[in-house]
């Protein structure tokens, strides 16, 4: 004989896992089956620090942050997606300089066709944050780089940087490969203009 | 006449004479000229011998250039092969369907008790198995070997668990797991993680925090609406075990270590739902229901409620939870009283960065029917952190329990982590 309150019970965990078999019922928002770098960034700074220290992308290969961001998606609670996203920015972020000299990538110079503020929205807000006064532990407030020239600033967005006292560097174009110099170009105007 | 005619033969010499000189004067031009093109052509001759002495070097030269390009290009090409080697191992090893990894974490610590009573006592190694299948099942498993106080290695299996990814927002977990209830003990508690070096009162084993459990659980999260989400976990388990006093009329505990026994045969139902308006804001609330029962008795209520809590801005993380288990009285029973532990504790903690270091404040509060087990705690700390995940602790707690028992004395603490 099952009491009342464990009827209760059984009943939503019913109603739950009908949900789950249903995921059409979840409205996900730009829900794909590809990890995205730009959203994973974000999820990265909004998820992994909720317990833990940030860990630096560099610290592991491709291969090995599959099974860590999904034993993540298991104690964080993450959905599916926001796992990908995570994983795809890990996986862009450990991205070295040295490889993207051997993909050949660094001599592409044509814009993406996004403007710098659209840039900076998808690739450097999770970390920078909206006011650039950086929105995780470390990052530096941007106005305090811009005395540098932009010769030396767009040299430390392309190849990454380790700010003094940060608990880890930047990655080389703030994790995006797909950043051409005329983006990187594009973004630094938009920051010099936004942050003075 | 004659004078006529001399007259006339000198005119017609003289005039002859002015034509003549001119035309000799002419001619030695011609020569000079000739001569002077003649030696010009000598020079230019010289020259072209020059350049083509210097093109028959140059176009040596090239052919040296050449024979580098082509080593170059052999070279690169040979690079190029050996990247393309090395893509295709590499894409071989990401499209291979099973991955492993190792993850985990160790602390090394020493302990000083009021009254004088100072030890290494932590020595403790953590290892984190993963291996994943595709994105569909991952085996997760953590043993905790620890050396004793007698030196014995003390060997704990602290979660085994296989997870089915059923879809996006769901996954299967079947197991021993952590126990969902409250943040501390699923996701705070390892060494590396915890800001201090113990843990709160009243969260530590067979105290008011369920430790594990074993069984089946549903985990997975969903979006409300950006940038609201949500994450939930939802369990049925064995269920905790009772645990009577010395004297045998007290329950003094509830065992949760996680058992794979169910004498009882009751199971248990519970779950926790996180919720966050803002991404650095999360509010959780868990709970947890069944039946427990001492050997050859009746039933009793079980009932297990939790609330907690996790803000943080830049290098400031502040958390609170709070936990309570109750076991319900049983008339018939050889300890017939209802048994009731609290616990629950706030820690902010701040980054002094650039610097590498971090300062812990907590304050813990763990209430229970059994007044030796209560206590009031005040823990400070100072990290420094080598890396994220590499930390030495110094921390020193003010207790406040029952007089002369040990959650009375205060402690200080030296511990170093590394998690991998």
């Amino acid at each position: 004989m099952i009491k009342p309150r464990y009827k209760v019970i059984l009943t939503i965990y019913g109603l739950v896992f009908g949900f789950a078999l249903y995921p059409g019922l979840v409205k996900a928002d730009d829900n794909t089956k590809n990890g995205d770098i730009a959203r994973g960034s974000q999820e990265w700074a909004n998820n992994c620090a909720r317990c833990h220290n940030m860990r630096d992308p560099k610290e592991f290969r491709d291969d090995l942050w599959r099974p860590i961001v999904n034993h993540m998606r298991v104690r964080a609670g993450l959905t599916g997606q926001q796992t990908r996203d995570i994983l795809a920015f890990l996986q862009s972020s450990n991205y070295t300089v040295v490889a993207a000299a051997v993909e050949g990538d660094t001599t592409r110079t044509e814009s993406s066709g996004l403007s710098g503020e659209q840039i900076y929205k998808q690739t450097c807000v999770a970390c920078h944050g909206a006011d650039g006064k950086g929105a995780i532990p470390g990052v530096p407030d941007l106005r305090t780089r811009l005395s540098k020239s932009d010769e030396t600033l767009l040299q430390s967005i392309k190849n990454g940087f380790q700010s003094p006292g940060s608990p880890m560097a930047m990655p080389p174009k703030g994790g995006n490969p797909n950043l051409t110099d005329a983006d990187l170009e594009a973004v630094l105007s938009y920051i010099r203009q936004a942050f003075k | 006449m004659k004078n006529i005619s001399r007259k006339v033969l000198f005119g017609t010499l003289f005039c002859l004479g002015m034509i003549w000189v001119p035309n000799l004067t002419s001619a030695e031009e011609d020569t000079a000229a000739m001569k002077a093109r003649i030696e010009a052509l000598e020079k230019e001759l010289a020259e072209v011998k020059a350049l083509l002495k210097e093109q028959i070097q140059q176009s040596a030269t090239k052919e040296e250039v050449q024979a580098v390009k082509k080593d170059v290009v052999e070279k690169v090409q040979a690079v190029k092969k050996d990247v393309e080697v090395a893509k295709t191992e590499q894409a071989e090893w990401k499209t291979y369907d099973s991955t492993v990894h190792l993850a985990g974490y160790g602390a090394v610590g020493y302990t000083n008790d009021d009254p004088m009573n100072d030890r290494f006592n932590q020595v403790q190694f953590n290892p984190i198995f993963h291996y994943l299948f595709k994105d569909l099942i991952l085996l997760e498993s953590e043993l905790e070997l620890a050396i004793e106080d007698d030196g014995a290695t003390e060997i704990v299996l602290e979660y085994l668990t296989i997870d089915w990814f059923m879809n996006d927002y769901m996954a299967l977990v079947g197991g021993k797991f952590l126990s969902p209830l409250g943040q501390f003990r699923q996701n705070l508690h390892p060494a590396w993680i915890n800001k201090l070096p113990s843990a709160p009162s009243g969260f530590g084993h067979d105290q008011a925090a369920p430790v594990a459990d074993v069984g089946l659980q549903l985990r997975g999260g969903f979006p409300i609406g950006n940038p609201m989400y949500a994450n939930y976990a939802l369990f049925v388990t064995n269920g905790p075990e009772l645990e009577l006093n010395m004297a045998g009329d007290e329950i003094e505990a509830v065992e949760t270590a996680g058992v794979v026994s169910n004498e009882d045969e009751n199971f248990l139902f519970g779950g926790r739902i996180g919720f966050l308006p803002i991404p650095s804001l999360e509010i959780g609330a868990s709970a947890a229901f069944g039946d427990v029962a001492l050997e050859d008795e009746s039933d009793r209520d079980y009932e297990a409620w939790g609330f907690d809590t996790h803000w943080w801005w830049r290098n400031l993380d502040i958390f609170g939870e709070y936990i309570q288990q109750e076991v319900g009285s049983l008339a018939s029973s050889v300890a017939p009283d209802e048994q009731e532990w609290e616990a629950w504790y706030v820690q902010a903690s701040y980054k002094l960065l650039p610097t590498k270091f971090e300062v812990v404040a907590r304050y813990s509060d763990y209430d229970s029917t059994h007044a030796d087990q209560e206590q009031e705690q005040w823990a400070l700390g100072l990290n420094y952190l080598f890396a994220p995940n590499a930390i030495a602790k110094f921390a020193y707690e003010f207790n406040d329990g029952l007089d002369g028992e040990p959650t009375d004395d205060d402690r200080l603490f030296i511990q170093l982590t590394y998690g991998f």
